[in-house]
């Protein structure tokens, strides 16, 4: 039986090696497909991962270009919200051959699975990623009942 | 037998197939009298993983991207993969002055183009 999963993962492998073939092939039409992964649709940016480590929950967004002045972070009970500037950065005097950076602003709001503590969230930002490290708020944490 | 074989058939070190997805990275392309100057998202990308290769008029940019797993996921729109695009460079460039810097995801590609193939004027000297 183990034999017949990895002959799954071999196909699920194969079938990551063909849809890297695609993307070429787009790539070689010279069709820019977004940020997406190939021909998945563009979802709405920024696009975030929220992981759950216990204590905290750890939001990381992917803001390339965009520098922490230009951010601006939300946050009420489990309400949080992103929004921001990306600047165009097109240099003077020099011509355009193509731009497909679009620079505007953007705004993107979330309702965490957990109230947190507003005032303890730490937020990072580093080659483009934004890091935030959001507590838990004590009422949302879990808590050891004593049974009498 | 045929189904015995299919049982006891053990995994060759080869056949373990896994690549990272590929996308192509954003990009600004601008260029002036002395340089073209290429501007590319590549968010999460630290500057030893970024690879830029330029061989007989074809520069191949490539990053990859690691993300390091925390915790247990709620959702998840990005991940590992690797940003790699092919572009066509002129003969004109001067490949051993081509710098970059990597500034908030973005990289800044400076391809300097060689002293003959700068505009030059040319003065008319009077007979």
């Amino acid at each position: 039986m183990i034999t017949r999963v990895q002959d799954m993962q071999q196909l699920l492998g194969a079938m990551d090696l063909f849809r890297n073939q695609m993307n070429s092939v787009f790539n070689a039409f010279d069709r820019n497909h977004g940020i997406g992964q190939g021909w998945t649709s563009t979802p709405s940016y920024p696009r975030t991962n929220l992981d759950d480590t216990g204590d905290n929950l750890v939001l990381v967004a992917e803001v390339p270009g965009v520098c922490k002045e230009d951010l601006q972070v939300k946050i009420q009970g489990n309400y949080l919200q992103i929004g921001g500037t990306r600047k165009p950065d097109n240099p003077e005097g020099y011509k355009v051959h193509r731009t497909e950076r679009e620079s505007a602003s953007f705004s993107r709001s979330f309702t965490l699975p957990y109230e947190v503590d507003a005032a303890k969230v730490e937020a990072t930002l580093k080659d483009g990623l934004l890091k935030m490290t959001l507590p838990k708020s004590e009422s949302a944490k879990p808590r050891q009942i004593v049974i009498r | 037998m045929s189904d015995n074989e299919l049982v006891t058939r053990t995994e060759q070190p080869g056949e373990l197939i896994h690549q990272l997805p590929v996308t192509t990275p954003a990009v600004d392309i601008f260029e002036n009298e002395a340089e073209i100057l290429l501007h590319a998202d590549m968010p999460g990308v630290g500057k030893n993983d970024i690879s830029i290769s330029i061989d007989n008029g074809k520069m191949i940019l490539a990053g990859t991207r690691r993300l390091q797993a925390i915790g247990s996921t709620a959702w998840q729109e990005l991940g590992d993969v690797e940003f790699r695009r092919t572009f066509a460079v002129p003969q004109s460039i001067d490949v051993d002055k081509v710098h970059a810097e990597l500034k908030d995801g973005v990289l800044h590609l400076h391809l300097p183009k060689s002293e003959a193939a700068k505009p030059r004027q040319i003065e008319i000297v009077a007979g």
